[in-house]
Formats: structure tokens, C-alpha cells, sequence
């Protein structure tokens, strides 16, 4: 078993000699090889180099690593050259200087350093060093400067997060984690997920997006600015595609589509299950920032002699259907508007009353046409969370909830949606 | 794709290239290449010619990175060089943009002093305004009305022209190479490669390509906007120097204030010359004093990790706003300094730059031809031995200037 002293930083042993059973110096560590598959990584390998050679020594064969001195019970003159392959994980190479995604802070940091630390009686990576710290070590003057910083009564605090919160973005390194079970980034908002993936080089957002699972794909991909979704949507297969839009609910799928050149819109639609498609293709006819434009066709409808009781039963079942299950709309058999009841007041009514006698009406509503900035008052003069777009026979074509209104209430700067071209 | 939507495509990208263009004709650029017309006629025009050839090389560099990697140039050089080679580097181009930056005032505060305003009123007046300008985020609509106002420096055309300049000895110079070895001239040729191809630029144009979010498969439409926008910067520096040339070195004028150079517009603008001369100036120093030290904070950030942006307040971005403040602050004390002499602040601000780009050139170099890096996009051979060249020369250049200082 290799014994090592306790936590170490990759830095300080960067470019140590590294010496054979003999007391010979075999050559200077060039690079430290970890497999991925676990949380925390385990190094397998050293890489030492002298002159142009590199040898691999694979860990068991290290009896010392700390600071001072680095020794493998080997000979030197038993050592084959071989250099590390490119699908291999080294941590110079691939890990440090290199963008990390820090799931606990949801942003994107750079790895000033690593530590490597004992779990399980094994080396593995455990944490990475983002801060002024892990700089000032990396260029060899952490001491001095924290007796520079003491001076201005100033602690240098360590930056440290561990790798279990970490996810490493590098095309080839997200390829190798989708083939073990832990995948951190589903576990980011998608909002935050989306910024990062806007963040981060167009190699490696392909790489991130290809890594997630549909829903959590279906989720961050409506969060992204128009021009980033479509660079996304070209570099899937269209069938992924189309099986995302698919999970999305129809007007989010709608604003994607929208913004797509016309001829692959169109493909992608095709491609998707009929009943998707066909809310879809509803949605599109609208302007897109009118009410019909803004609209989601998946609301709570529910008939008017219908009685409290069953209604709460039907609502259960109808819930992981819908945008918004705080407004209930009261339809006839012509799917025209009648009234509006909110959840509150179907909880606080009597079992046996019937839709019709608690709901409200007529409703306010808005006509497809509608500007978004009509839309925007309509929903802050009533105090609405969602409002109902009827047409010119009050026949019931969809709602605005008020989530798709706020990013246009937005400073021009804030808005997330730009209009293209 | 139809040629209406390729069209509608270049339209879309162009920018980058404009802009550095307009940004390259900045008050380091007008004052460089006066002096180099008015102190050395037209032997330095030949010059301009292999400058040219190697910005639109250097330059299409920078923007095929951006593109194809979609990463800026100080994080290439991070990730690829580790963090100790990057914070010395950041470290000198810091400095050098502090020239630079305060070229730039000293170009405001020069061009006021032609209107009779004392640099005291008008150095803090246009600090501010820059730092207004962009902390208030109106630097959008505030670009377009600068860049228009750029065309103000295809007035030197007409100049040029009026001058009436014997348009045989011009064409000559620019044609046959001509060199002189004394400490003037080499120096003046650093300035005026340093002014054309500086550094910042660079980095720059690299991450205007990436924040378009232009890609590799529309990277054709950006070679375009970057290959006029050489084009046009060094027209202007062309006849620049041959209106210098045929007015103020015939007159052995030297150039020592904005004043002297502003007389090369004489026989365009006659009276109005100076006036004409300092529009065009104050224009130039206020846009690139606006970009300059906000693309300065920006890379160093990327390069070393920190956060960056100019809606985050001092808390979230310390190291930006600190940053972009003391290149301000400190680029204008300069300045403000009593008897500094603005002419020379401006064109050994340009010198530097030229020193500098050797470095920044070969780390360029090292990564566009990186076959990881860029796929089938890595430098032709042409390329290559373009830029490389011009790397060799400026450190041969530099040399020369350290030795003829000392023999």
C-alpha cells in the first residue's frame, strides 16, 4: 500500500523527482492519471518524464508520494517507455486551468488547484481550488503572499470545493462520466443549468446537452436564449430533437420551434407523436408575442354540473397534465368559456356544490390577438396568475400564465426571449 | 445557401471587424502615423504594405480561434499553458494597456487643448463620461453614433490629395522597401506595426467573434468583415502619412503637439484645420478609451478566472472592477501629470505595443496550430510562415532599437 502524508495539492508535487528502489531519479512527474467512475477519483497512474520519455508507473508500484519525496519500488532500467493516451484522464492535462461546473454555487469555475486526499485508504482527487490561494501556490508564492495579505490584517480564504460538487466539462470527460451512474448537472436548476450551457464553447455545450436525459434536456433547453437553442436543435440528431419537444409542454415547444428556419421546424414537427404536433402547430399560427403566441393549451377544463367532489378527484388525476392547476375552467360541451374557479375556493367549498354555483362569471378574458403588453396589464390589473385566451365565440383556445408575461415586464437587459431578426 | 441569405448572413456578422478597424485609428494610430509622415516623408510607406499583409493574417488568427473553438484567446492560453505563463503575460500586456489607455486621454486632453479647454477640465470630464458610458450599459446605441463619427477620418483622403503630393515619389516609396538604421526609424517602424497590429486587439476580436456566436460554418461571412476592416484601417493610414508627408515634412514641421500635426489638414480644411483635425481626434481617443480598458479587464479576467462583467457590482467582480477602474484612474493621472508631454505619451504607448506582439503573436501561433484545438482548421503553411516572420522581425526590430541606442 503507498503511503502518502495525509492531503496533498497536484501543485506541490508538479515536476518533483520521482525516484526508482535504487535512490535513482527515474525522472520529473509530469502528470498523475485517474480513472473516472467514481465520486471521487482515484489515481492509478503517474506519468515521470526524462528528457523526451515518459514512463507510466502504474500506482501500486509507488511506495512513497509526499511532498518531499516521491519513490516506486521499481528499476529504472526494467521502466519501458509509454506515453499517456488521449482518452486517458490526466490531471495536469485535462483537469487543472480547465473550466469545472460547481454544482453547489450553479456557475462555472476555473481549477486554480487540486488536492488529493485519502478515501477509503485510496488517493483520490477530493477537491479543487478556484481561489487566490490555489494562484498564488500554483505560482510558487502562497507563503509570501500570506504574509503579504496578514499585513493588511487580510486571511487568504481557501477556496475549496469538493469534488462531489463538481462537474468536469471537457467534451471527452462528460462522454467518459455518462458511463457511470452519478450525473450531477440533471441536479442544477435548469435555469442555472441553461446559463451555464450559454456560458461554455460550443464543443462543450454539445457535449453537456448530449450527456442529459430527455426531461432534463426538454427543461433546460427552454430556458436558453433563441439563438443558442437552435445552434443546439442543429447539432442533435432529429430524432432526439423531436423527442424533446415532445417532453416540452407545447407553447415552450411552440417558441422553439418558432424560432427555427421554417423547412426544419417543420421536419421536427413531423417527427413528433400526433397529439403533440397538432397543439404544437395550433400554437405557431399565432403571432408569437401576442396572447395566442404566448399561450399554452394545457389547462384545467372542467364541465358545469360537475360537483366539487368529483371535480377534486378528476384534478388529481389531470394535475401532472397541466401548466397551472390554480385556475379551473368551466366549459360547455362547445369547449366555450363560461366561468373561472379558482383552487382556493373549489378547497373551500362543500363536496356536493355544483362548478356551475361557485364559479365565477362571466370571466375576464383576452383575445388571441392581444399585444404582450396588453397582456401584461390584463394579468396586474386582476391580479391574475394565468388568464384565459377565448376567441370571438368564447370558445376557450388556450391561457397566459403569468411566469411567460414576467420576462417581458423585464428591463430590455434582463430579458431572457429576443426577438430574431 | 441562396446568395440573398448569404447576403443577410454577412450583414448579421459584420462588426468585429468594422469596429477593431475604427478602434485601430485610435489617438496612439492618428499620432503614429502624423509623425511618421511628417517626420520621415513617405519612406516609411513600404511599410504599409507588408503591415497590411500581416494584420489580415493575425487578424483572420484570432477570429478562425474564436470561431472554431469558441473560446476567447486568454483562455486558450490558460487552458493550454498553465496559469504561471498566463499571469506574466497578463501581467505585461496590463502595463502595456495602461499606455495605451493613457494614450487615449491624452489624446482627448490634446485635442481639447486645440478648442482652448485645459486637459484639467477635460481628462476627469471624459473619464467620467467613459466610465458612464459603460457602467450605464447605453454602450450600444453610443458605438454606433462613434463609428459614425469615424468616417471623419476619410477626410485625410481628400487632404492627401489636395496636398498635392508628387504622386510618382509616393508610389515608388510604397513599392520599393527602404531602410534606415538609426534609432529614429527603427523605433518609428515599431510604433507604426505596434499601432496597426497591437496586442489588445487580439483578444479583442477573438472575443467579439465569440460573443456573436459566430461558428465555424458561418466563419466565412466574419473573414470578409475582418479582411475589409484591414483593408480600411490601413487605407486611412496611407493617406495619413502621405498628407503628413506632403505638407508637414516638406515644411519640416515637427510634430510636438496636436496642433502641428492638425496642420497636415491645411490644404483641405485651411482655417479649419485644427478644428477638423481635433474632431476627429477627440472622436477617436473617447470610443477607443471606451473599449480599450473594458476589453482589457475582460480577458485579464477570463485568463485568470475571475468574474467579470460590467453589471456586477465590486463585491461579485473585485478583480474586474478594480481592474478596469485603476486603468482609467491611473491612464488619466498620467495624463494630468503637469508638462507631460501628450505626443509622447501616445506614440511610445504604440512602441510598446510592437515590442509586445512577438509574444502574443507566438502563443498564437502555438494554438492555431494545435490539431486538437482546431480540427481541419489549423494554419496553412502560408499562414504560418506569414506570422511567424512578422514575429522574428519585431524581435529582430526590438533588438535593433536596443542596439542602436548603444552604438
Amino acid at each position: 500500500m503507498p503511503f502518502f502524508a495525509g492531503e496533498i495539492f497536484v501543485s506541490e508535487v508538479s515536476s518533483k523527482p520521482v525516484l526508482d528502489q535504487t535512490g535513482e531519479e527515474i525522472g520529473k512527474l509530469r502528470d498523475i492519471v485517474v480513472g473516472m467512475g467514481d465520486l471521487f477519483p482515484a489515481v492509478t497512474a503517474l506519468v515521470v518524464g526524462a528528457g523526451k520519455d515518459d514512463y507510466i508507473l502504474p500506482w501500486e508500484s509507488i511506495n512513497l508520494f509526499n511532498r518531499r519525496v516521491i519513490s516506486a519500488n521499481v528499476y529504472v532500467k526494467d521502466l519501458k517507455k509509454a506515453s499517456a493516451a488521449p482518452t486517458d484522464i490526466l490531471i495536469f492535462r485535462d483537469l487543472l486551468d480547465k473550466q469545472i461546473v460547481d454544482i453547489n454555487g450553479a456557475k462555472l469555475v476555473r481549477v486554480n488547484d487540486l488536492k488529493l486526499g485519502d478515501v477509503k485508504g485510496r488517493l483520490c482527487l477530493v477537491a479543487a481550488d478556484i481561489g487566490l490561494g490555489g494562484l498564488l501556490r500554483r505560482l510558487g508564492v502562497e507563503s509570501r503572499g500570506e504574509k503579504l495579505f496578514s499585513l493588511f490584517h487580510y486571511k487568504l480564504q481557501q477556496r475549496l470545493i469538493g469534488w462531489h460538487y463538481l462537474q468536469p466539462i471537457e467534451p471527452k470527460l462528460t462522454r467518459l462520466t455518462l458511463t457511470i451512474s452519478r450525473q450531477k448537472l440533471p441536479s442544477l436548476h435548469p435555469a442555472d443549468l441553461a446559463e451555464i450551457i450559454s456560458e461554455v464553447s460550443q464543443k462543450e455545450r454539445t457535449a453537456i446537452f448530449g450527456s442529459l436525459d430527455v426531461d432534463t434536456a426538454a427543461e433546460a433547453l427552454h430556458e436558453l436564449e433563441p439563438r443558442v437553442q437552435a445552434d443546439i436543435i442543429d447539432d442533435m440528431t432529429k430524432e432526439r430533437a423531436s423527442d424533446i419537444l415532445e417532453r416540452m409542454p407545447p407553447d415552450e415547444a411552440a417558441d422553439v420551434l418558432g424560432d427555427l428556419p421554417e423547412a426544419k421546424a417543420q421536419e421536427l414537427i413531423n417527427l413528433m407523436e400526433k397529439e403533440e404536433a397538432e397543439d404544437v402547430q395550433e400554437l405557431l399560427e399565432h403571432e408569437e408575442d401576442t396572447a395566442g403566441g404566448l399561450m399554452t393549451t394545457e389547462y384545467l377544463a372542467f364541465p358545469p354540473n360537475m360537483t366539487v367532489d368529483e371535480a377534486i378527484k378528476e384534478l388529481r388525476l389531470e394535475a401532472p397534465n397541466v401548466e397551472t392547476i390554480y385556475y379551473l375552467y368551466i366549459i360547455d360541451g362547445e369547449e366555450r368559456l363560461l366561468g373561472v374557479l379558482s383552487l382556493k375556493h373549489l378547497i373551500l367549498a362543500a363536496p356536493h356544490e355544483k362548478l356551475k354555483d361557485i364559479m365565477i362569471a362571466p370571466a375576464k378574458t383576452l383575445p388571441p390577438e392581444a399585444g404582450e403588453k396588453d397582456v401584461a396589464e390584463f394579468i396586474s390589473k386582476y391580479n391574475l396568475l394565468a388568464a384565459p385566451v377565448v376567441d370571438d365565440n368564447i370558445v376557450m383556445r388556450g391561457i397566459v400564465t403569468v411566469d411567460d408575461v414576467l420576462d417581458f415586464l423585464m428591463p430590455p437587459a434582463s430579458r431572457k426571449k429576443r426577438r430574431r431578426r | 445557401m441562396t446568395r440573398w441569405k448569404k447576403f443577410i448572413l454577412l450583414l448579421s456578422v459584420i462588426g468585429p471587424g468594422i469596429i477593431t478597424a475604427n478602434v485601430d485609428n485610435d489617438a496612439g494610430g492618428i499620432t503614429t502615423y502624423s509623425m511618421a509622415g511628417a517626420h520621415f516623408g513617405y519612406s516609411l510607406l513600404w511599410s504599409l504594405v507588408p503591415i497590411t499583409v500581416a494584420l489580415i493574417v493575425v487578424q483572420e488568427m484570432s477570429a478562425r480561434m474564436g470561431a472554431v473553438t469558441g473560446k476567447g484567446l486568454a483562455e486558450l492560453i490558460r487552458e493550454n499553458f498553465g496559469v504561471r505563463v498566463t499571469f506574466w503575460l497578463m501581467l505585461f500586456l496590463f502595463v502595456t494597456d495602461l499606455g495605451n489607455t493613457a494614450a487615449e486621454f491624452a489624446g482627448w486632453a490634446a485635442s481639447n487643448e486645440i478648442f482652448g479647454i485645459s486637459k484639467y477640465v477635460s481628462v476627469p470630464l471624459g473619464a467620467f463620461i467613459v466610465w458612464l458610458l459603460v457602467v450605464k450599459g447605453t454602450y450600444r446605441v453610443v458605438e454606433k453614433i462613434f463609428l459614425v463619427i469615424c468616417v471623419v477620418y476619410l477626410v485625410y483622403i481628400p487632404a492627401a490629395v489636395l496636398a498635392k503630393p508628387d504622386w510618382v515619389d509616393v508610389t515608388l516609396q510604397t513599392l520599393k522597401p527602404s531602410f534606415q538604421f538609426n534609432t529614429p526609424y527603427v523605433v518609428m517602424l515599431i510604433g507604426v506595426v505596434g499601432t496597426t497590429i497591437a496586442p489588445w486587439m487580439q483578444f479583442y476580436i477573438q472575443s467579439s467573434i465569440v460573443e456573436k456566436g459566430i461558428r465555424k460554418e458561418q466563419y466565412w461571412a466574419s473573414r470578409i468583415d475582418v479582411i475589409v476592416g484591414c483593408f480600411l484601417t490601413d487605407i486611412v493610414a496611407f493617406f495619413i502619412i502621405v498628407a503628413c508627408g506632403a505638407t508637414l515634412f516638406k515644411a519640416g514641421v515637427h510634430i510636438d503637439t496636436a496642433d502641428a500635426a492638425a496642420r497636415s489638414l491645411a490644404p483641405l480644411a485651411g482655417r479649419y484645420a485644427s478644428i477638423l483635425f481635433a474632431v476627429g481626434l477627440a472622436n477617436a481617443s473617447l470610443f477607443s478609451a471606451s473599449i480599450l480598458p473594458l476589453a482589457t479587464a475582460y480577458y485579464i479576467c477570463e485568463g485568470m478566472g475571475w468574474e467579470a462583467g460590467v453589471s456586477k457590482t465590486f463585491k461579485d467582480a473585485p478583480q474586474f472592477m478594480w481592474l478596469y477602474t485603476i486603468l482609467i484612474v491611473i491612464g488619466s493621472l498620467i495624463v494630468l501629470i503637469p508638462n507631460s508631454p501628450l505626443i509622447a505619451i501616445m506614440w511610445i504607448s504604440q512602441v510598446i505595443n510592437g515590442v509586445m506582439l512577438p509574444f502574443v503573436l507566438i502563443f498564437m501561433l502555438l494554438l492555431i496550430n494545435k490539431q486538437d484545438l482546431m480540427e481541419q482548421y489549423t494554419n496553412s503553411k502560408t499562414f504560418n510562415v506569414i506570422a511567424w516572420v512578422t514575429a522574428v522581425v519585431m524581435i529582430v526590430l526590438t533588438l535593433m532599437f536596443v542596439a542602436t541606442m548603444f552604438f
